[in-house]
Formats: structure tokens, sequence, C-alpha cells
């Protein structure tokens, strides 16, 4: 399972100037993170390409370990304007866990 | 239903014949995933009809699209046939108004 610090030190390898990196565990569940990026890398670049760095080098994980991602790959004068707010995307998360399935891999498994 | 069987063919035709599609876990109105209830809103607030394809429905649904997208995780967001991300980028994009200009010019060239 990945740790927070492990993303981080993930993060770091793929954005290797990167100011600041942020992880959050969205559910303790260490398989859902919020990730917030600063970088003057990402200059210049749409947001996609900019996802593509990160989500290139975490390839090997996703889905097996790291089941969703949320992204926020931010220059640093975005990051100055950016609130920082965290999308959580489970708020009751045992409830809505149980009922819905919240996996990224299809059907044999919320059968 | 004519049987779609999630080739990249089928794939490239969808999102290139309709403007907006949105490949996400569940439907607009029973999403299964916070993530996908998150775009299919950015897409509701954009308030132009759009496509949305539930990919649970099929087991070969995730890794098709993913392969063929070369992006990995669910939902997917589409204008104009081109990928811009998931729903973190789409309600960026949205809130910088640079999804709209998107839709817009595509539908003028």
């Amino acid at each position: 399972m990945p740790t927070v610090e492990w993303m981080e030190d993930e993060v770091r390898k793929a954005v290797p100037d990167a100011i600041e990196v942020t992880v959050v565990d969205l559910t303790g569940g260490q398989d859902h993170f919020h990730v917030r990026v600063v970088s003057p890398t990402f200059e210049g670049m749409r947001p996609l390409p900019r996802q593509r760095i990160l989500l290139g080098h975490l390839k090997p994980y996703i889905p097996s370990e790291i089941h969703a991602l949320d992204l926020k790959c931010l220059t640093p004068e975005q990051a100055t304007k950016d609130d920082g707010e965290v999308f959580h995307p489970h708020p009751n998360r045992r409830s809505e866990a149980e009922f819905v399935g919240i996996n990224i891999r299809p059907k044999e498994e919320s059968e | 239903m004519s049987e779609f069987n999630w080739t990249p063919d089928e794939l490239t035709e969808l999102v290139n014949t309709n403007r907006l599609v949105l490949f996400m876990k569940g439907t607009p109105e029973m999403p299964q995933c916070g993530f996908s209830n998150r775009a299919a809103q950015v897409l509701r607030a954009l308030e132009e009809p759009f496509v949305s394809v539930n990919i649970l429905t099929d087991p070969r649904a995730i890794p098709s699209v993913c392969e063929w997208a070369d992006f990995p995780t669910m939902p997917q967001v589409y204008v104009h046939g081109e990928l811009i991300g998931g729903s973190d980028i789409a309600l960026e994009m949205y809130e910088s108004g640079e999804l709209q200009e998107m839709l817009a010019e595509g539908d003028s060239e």
C-alpha cells in the first residue's frame, strides 16, 4: 500500500524541481490520493500534459495500488491564487463504499 | 442497442461524432463515484447536451478505454474528440472558462 510519504517521494522523482508537494490520503485507505504539486516545469503547459508527467511515472501502480488520483499541477503563480481546497470524493466513506463500490476496477469486484 | 466492443475505432468514432463525451462510473443521475459525479456536474453546468458512457456496464470497458486513451483513471472527459482529462481538469478548465472556449472553438471549425 502506498503511503503518503511514498507518494511524496514518487511525485518529487517525477517532478524534480517541484517547489511544493502535498499529498492527502482521501479515504484513509492508502489508495485514493489528492496530490498538489507546484513547479515551474508546468509553465506554458496545458493541464493534461502536466498530469501526464505524474501519471507516466505512477503508471505501474495504477490501478493496482493507487485506485484514484486527484491532481492539481500548478505553476508558482497559479499556486498563489489557489485556495488549497481538497476535493473529497466520498465524504461518507463507509456507507458509500459499502453500498456503491468505489473501485476503479470493473464489474467482477462490485458484483 | 447495437453491440459495442470498446475497440479503438469505435471509441474514436464515439468521441469524434459527439462534441462532449463523458466516460464515467454510473450515470449523471446515479453516479457511482465521487469523481465521476464531479465530472458530470461540471458538464451539466455547461448547460449543453453531452453523451455519458457508463463504464461499469461492461467489464471490458475500463481496460479498453484506459489503454486507448493512455489515461489510467475514470472519469474521462472528451471535447470535440480530444481528451481533456478527468474531473480535476474538467473543473479547473470550467472555472477558467477554457472548457467553454474549447467547445465553442471546435464548433466554429
